[in-house]
């Protein structure tokens, strides 16, 4: 059987931490294949990310390199990725459940032939047939599928945040330049121009201090925010969340909402305040690693979800915690 | 000679002077029929039919103008002076020319006291004057607006008169009359003008006044004095449309909307449907056409006063020139008018409250207005707030606006032994409807707890539908969605008749207001618990414990209790019967009640529509204000909105907010009742 | 300009705006029960919104799609009450839990049976298993071009303009007619449908074509269904709450500061 290959993706010129994550969960079924992890760096100029990839001890990093794979141009990536998987034959294609994998995983499962199964929870192998079982949640979380597909290669995407990020390994692998046959006629889409906007991204957060119905007025997010200026200083990036009421209020834009109809979010701790916890909030940010609410409610739901609680006003308990924090 | 008037004194050619009353007559019909065209043309087909009552209302509401007057001495007296000045006047110049050319009655003591009737006239019409512009421009009173029309056409009328008086001074001086000093205000003004000045500057005068004054009729349509005709027409379909077209029948007449065959789609066959533009009747159309922008709707809308975005009178004034430019062949006759720009949010802020109708001279339901708009978005589709879409949404799938499945309406029964009218079929006094927020939110399900364990202490039976029970579809029919209220309508009569329900009492004066008013087909008695409560206590089947603890309590009135129904009085008598319950007013209470922004379907708007302050608070800010200790209301949605306003400000600790029925289980004399 | 053929491939699900207490998993049967009404997949709505906007732009016909094993035409009129043309349903046994390529296979079947077509649009995933894979897979069928995630779309001479979501903001892209795009909830809900509209079409005779395997001459061994291996209800997600407690707000705050600590 042919190596658990992983699509590398960048993030301000570095590993982005969910290939990392990726990294991590293919060696786990590799060990059970008995077989290598292998990498693919996708671009027009791989040589900086490979050498990345190469420093965590993989079988081999494969450099994708065109220059029609410029930037991300989903006809570009998706025909040269099917050259490579023809090429090299993996058992099993890992791909993160990012902007790129949900883009490229299904056009590049039908091409190869297969089904892939996105956004998934979990991944381990059928000690019968070697097939990848993949977990993943349907009907917004209210019910978990456990699915198997035929083909090779076996195609998923993984959901942010289900692995551990892997770490560099004592050996370097070996690296691997690949020229895809691409040409223009490929590109059937023409990207015209790209517009940036300003938006707070709550999942590239270690700490989100959220504010819900409970916060009285909109200043008071200013003690949100002092508080987490002061816990920046050593936990990382610390950016302000809020609930549905609190966009509904105006006070805050959407790209702030955690929840259902906002971002899902998985940071290392979350910070609930005067938030009660309706299930539709409750989705978004469930799978903290730690989870601490400050409510006035002891019967709030938020408490039953939480680690850590305090019942108390945000209004005392924050200026004190600011001051504590930064002795 | 006796005491007589020339006419046409030193005035020729007379002819001239009728060619141009003709003119100004002629202009005054046409602008009217302009006026009668519009009003055809926008409003539903219907007849108006002759009513006695209808006529004897109208002519009691134009002469005595207690409309004007309610709420607004000032404004009141205002008005009559200048309404009868005017009518004196007129009369007095009609009389006139009845003297000239039919008969010659003035002659004499008749002359002199018709001379004096049109001194008396013209001072009254000359003072009301005078104040109008007063209270816009000097008072400036905060509801008058001031545009250039408001100024003109006072100081046009006070030219009139002005120069009226001047006239009748200047005529004197020269022809020097014994009886001079009966037309006592010409005769002072003729003492400072010199005789010979005066003949040769009469002619002039004369017809200066005279064009003024017919001028003055022929702008009648064109201005918003159009009110003079316009208000008393509206008086009358006011009165002779007892039964006004409601939600349910327009919504028929769109389900079987025409289709227009030459649009069949050939693919499927399907053919474009024609629904009905509009859903006014004439009685609208008069009231938004007689509408001459006093601004007490503005004064008293929860909405406007909570800095929202919205003002009834505004929107009034913006659909007014919306149906002027879309059916008037000549589009907007009227002068001083201009396109207004109205934000597609505004129709969704008001609460339906009524409290503008409460004050319009004109009747003028303005809720109503906003509530047939909201028909048309509805229809259209495309104007609907993301909420409010999935808020009906709701409505339709799961019988409830919550997000909250029908099975949880049985929730709160848990435990407590009620009768379920689907399962148990026993005879039962009533079915006690307890509706979808009373059922389902947790803080009001109390309303329906302490309903029913005041129901069983009082040895009452009854029984509820649970699982079963249908939402009334009054929300759908308040944001304008008719043809969902008349589906939850039909279900809900199949139900009822079904399990064979005679007599309904609710928790929400909303479920209420719909079965009274807006279910005219229905065979079933309908109360709200007020009124059970207050005959209970009536019959003495309610016992209260004696409480040496004195406790001051004010109540906020539901207005779909109290405006749309006029049920002030029950629960106050409720409230005072209680021993130890001090009732204390609020400032707004009774009719003027203010709203606590939950009607008209903003209960599940969000807040995005939200001003300044919220009306709930602004509600709970006066209640407080009244030292009471509890704030009790008798609606689930008023409770909620109060609750979480007293929360907002942080008034919990002084003041709660507690339903009607958790007021007087607290005070039952029941074993271990120690609730309060 | 000519005006374009619009396909719109709509999803009937059960309501997964379901009050949670309505949604229970029944791990023999394999199967998600809702208790509620089915509707049309959100982003499917948003995708006929989008339809209907360019349709008021520059003109064109609307055909809605929908497949299952039992597709509802009560349901799906709604798409013609809120402006779709025509409406094909794609009827069969063998349409059940269909793999998205399946799914994508017989998608393209019926397109390819409708003919002539100048923009397919989709939801960007469905409201049931969130895979967000048919779309782009219909468009491999069909040999055309596929846009993802649009928040915006219009038509240009023979080319359609997509506004489409990027991690940094929004991309402005272009594909030539014919093309798939699949539509984001930013395009914006899809207008409301008034009952009344509603009740008026359901007592109108229209013909809904239903095609099935036969109709479309497929071969139910080339479907494949989802090889679903068990069900199982959400994990639970209650933890065990430390309440620090404390006299003053002061000394919560300082036990609260150890906790911070240690999470470093």
């Amino acid at each position: 059987m042919g190596d658990i290959l992983i699509l590398v993706e960048s993030k301000g010129g570095g590993l982005e931490k969910m290939t990392l994550e990726l990294i991590r969960g293919a060696e786990g079924l590799a060990k059970e294949l008995s077989t290598g992890v292998s990498a693919v760096v996708v671009g027009a100029d791989t040589a900086p990310l490979a050498e990345s990839a190469a420093a965590y001890g993989l079988n081999k990093v494969y450099r994708l390199e065109h220059t029609l794979l410029q930037g991300f141009q989903p006809d570009a990536w998706v025909g040269a990725l099917e050259w490579l998987c023809k090429e090299v034959s993996p058992g099993i294609f890992l791909i993160s459940h990012s902007f790129v994998g949900r883009e490229v995983a299904p056009r590049l499962a039908y091409r190869l032939n297969t089904e892939a199964t996105t956004d998934c929870i979990g991944l381990r192998i059928d000690p019968a047939d070697k097939g990848l079982i993949r977990t993943k949640p349907i009907y917004g979380g209210n019910a978990v599928a456990i699915v198997k597909t035929e083909g090779i290669p076996q195609i998923v995407t993984v959901r942010k945040g289900i692995f551990e990020p892997a770490e560099p390994a004592a050996t370097r692998s070996e690296v691997v330049s690949m020229a895809p046959p691409l040409d223009e006629s490929l590109l059937r889409v023409k990207s015209l121009k790209t517009v940036e906007q300003e938006v707070v991204e709550l999942d590239k957060a270690n700490v989100v201090i959220a504010g819900g119905r409970g916060i009285a007025e909109k200043e008071d997010f200013e003690v949100l925010t002092d508080f987490a200026k002061a816990l920046s200083k050593t936990h990382g990036r610390v950016l302000i969340g809020c609930s549905r009421p609190v966009v509904d209020k105006g006070w805050m834009s959407s790209d702030h909402q955690v929840g259902l109809t906002g971002s899902m979010i998985s940071p290392d701790a979350y910070v609930a305040i005067g938030i009660s916890g309706a299930v539709q909030h409750l989705v978004g940010m469930i799978r903290s690693k730690k989870i601490i609410a400050i409510n006035t409610d002891l019967g709030c739901n938020m408490f039953k979800v939480a680690d850590y609680g305090v019942v108390g006003d945000y209004k005392e308990i924050l200026p004190a915690l600011i001051k504590k924090l930064e002795e | 000679m006796g005491p007589e008037r020339e006419l046409f004194w030193k005035i020729g050619p007379g002819w001239l002077f009728y060619a141009l009353a003709a003119l100004a007559v002629g202009l005054l019909l046409v602008g009217t029929a302009a006026h009668l065209q519009l009003w055809m043309k926008s409003s539903l087909k219907g007849k108006v039919a002759f009513s006695r009552e209808a006529l004897k209302q109208t002519l009691s509401d134009v002469f005595l103008g207690l409309r004007v007057l309610k709420g607004e001495v000032a404004a009141g007296i205002m008005h009559a002076l200048i309404f009868w000045g005017f009518l004196v006047l007129t009369i007095g110049t009609a009389i006139l020319l009845v003297h000239e050319h039919l008969s010659s009655f003035l002659v004499g003591t008749s002359h002199l006291a018709f001379e004096v009737a049109m001194e008396i006239g013209g001072l009254i019409l000359l003072g009301g004057i005078l104040w109008a512009l007063v209270r816009r421009y000097v008072q400036r009173v905060p509801r008058l607006e001031r545009r250039l029309e408001d100024a003109l056409v006072p100081l046009w009328l006070l030219v009139v008169v002005g120069s009226g008086f001047i006239l009748e001074g200047i005529r004197l001086a020269s022809q020097k009359p014994e009886w001079a000093n009966w037309s006592f205000v010409g005769a002072w003004a003729a003492g400072f003008i010199s005789p010979g000045i005066a003949e040769s500057s009469y002619p002039y005068l004369w017809w200066g006044h005279a064009l003024l004054s017919l001028g003055f009729v022929a702008v009648i349509p064109f201005t918003k004095l159009f009110h003079i005709l316009g208000a008393p027409a509206a008086y009358y379909l006011h009165h002779s449309s007892e039964v006004s077209i409601k939600a349910s029948l327009f919504s028929r007449d769109l389900a079987q909307a025409p289709v227009n065959e030459d649009e069949v789609a050939p693919e499927t066959g399907e053919a474009a449907l024609d629904f009905a533009e509009t859903p006014l009747n004439l009685a609208d159309i008069a009231f938004y056409d007689a509408c001459m922008r006093c601004g007490r709707c503005v004064q008293v809308c929860p909405s406007a006063g909570a800095g929202e975005a919205f003002a009834p009178r505004d929107f009034i004034q913006a659909t007014i020139r919306a149906l002027w430019k879309e059916h008037s062949r000549v589009g907007d006759i009227r002068l001083f008018t201009k396109d207004q720009v109205i934000d597609p949010k505004v129709p969704w802020h008001c609460t339906t409250c009524a409290a503008c109708l409460e004050v319009c001279p004109v009747y003028g339901a303005a809720f109503e207005a906003v509530s047939k708009k909201r028909t048309t978005l509805i229809l259209e589709g495309t104007g609907v707030p993301d909420l409010m879409n999935q808020t009906l949404e709701r409505l339709f799938n799961y019988e409830n606006p919550w997000v909250s499945s029908k099975r949880e309406k049985a929730a709160w029964t848990k435990d407590l032994d009620i009768p379920a009218l689907t399962k148990d079929g026993k005879e039962v006094d009533f079915c006690y409807f307890v509706g979808c927020t009373t059922s389902i939110d947790a803080r009001t399900q109390a309303i329906a707890k302490s309903f029913s364990s005041i129901l069983k202490h009082a040895g009452v039976s009854f029984g509820v539908l649970g699982e079963k029970e249908p939402c009334c579809g009054d929300i759908a029919r308040v944001v304008g969605e008719v043809g969902l209220f008349e589906e939850k309508k039909m279900n809900c009569l199949d139900l009822f008749s079904r399990y064979d329900i005679k007599e309904v009492v609710t928790s929400s004066p909303h479920c209420f207001h719909a079965f009274l008013n807006e279910y005219p087909e229905k065979n079933f008695g309908v109360r709200h618990y007020s009124l059970v409560l207050k005959e209970l206590i009536g019959q003495g089947r309610i016992r209260f414990k004696t409480n040496g603890k004195r406790t001051a309590v004010t109540y906020h009135d539901p207005c779909y209790l109290g405006r749309h129904n006029r049920i002030f009085e029950e629960p106050r008598e409720v409230i005072r019967s209680i021993p130890g319950i001090q009732l204390v007013e609020m400032d707004h209470h009774g009719a003027d009640s203010l709203c606590c922004g939950a009607g008209g379907g903003r209960m599940w708007q969000g807040k995005e529509l939200d001003g300044e302050a919220r009306m709930s608070e602004i509600r709970v800010r006066e209640a407080r204000a009244t030292g009471a200790e509890l704030l009790i209301t008798a609606c689930p949605l008023c409770l909620i909105m109060l609750e979480d306003a007293l929360k907002t400000l942080g008034f919990e600790k002084e003041l709660r907010a507690m339903d009607l029925n958790e007021l007087v289980l607290s005070s039952l004399e029941l074993a271990g009742n120690n609730l309060m | 300009m000519k005006e374009p053929k619009i396909i719109v491939c709509a999803k009937q699900i059960p309501d997964p705006e379901a009050p949670f207490s309505n949604v229970s998993v029944n791990v023999e049967k394999k199967e998600v029960v809702v208790d509620a009404p089915d509707v049309i997949s959100p982003y499917d709505e948003n995708a006929l919104e989008a339809a209907i906007r360019i349709k008021e732009e520059v003109g064109g016909k609307i055909t809605v799609l929908s497949m299952g094993r039992k597709v509802s035409d009560t349901v799906l009129r709604k798409t013609v009450a809120a402006g779709a043309d025509a409406l094909i349903l794609l009827e069969d046994a063998a349409f059940e839990r269909l793999d998205s390529r399946s799914i994508a296979f017989v998608l393209s079947s019926a397109i390819k049976k409708i003919g002539e077509y100048d923009l397919i649009l989709t939801g960007r995933q469905a409201g049931d298993w969130d895979s967000g894979q048919v779309g782009l897979i219909l468009a491999e069928l069909l040999g055309i071009p596929s846009i993802s995630l649009a928040r915006s779309i219009k038509i240009k001479d023979d080319s359609v303009v997509v506004e489409k979501l990027v991690p940094v903001g929004y991309e402005v892209v272009e594909a030539e007619l014919p093309a798939l795009v699949t539509v984001s909830n930013e395009v914006g809900e899809l207008r409301y449908v008034a009952r009344t509209k509603m009740m008026a079409l359901l007592r109108r005779p229209i013909s809904i074509p239903k095609w099935g395997t036969k109709q479309l001459e497929l071969s139910v061994e080339a479907l494949n269904p989802v090889q679903l291996m068990e069900l199982c209800p959400p994990p639970d997600m209650r933890r065990e709450c430390v309440f620090i407690e404390g006299a003053s707000s002061d000394e919560k705050a300082g036990k609260l500061a150890a906790v911070f600590k240690e999470l470093r």
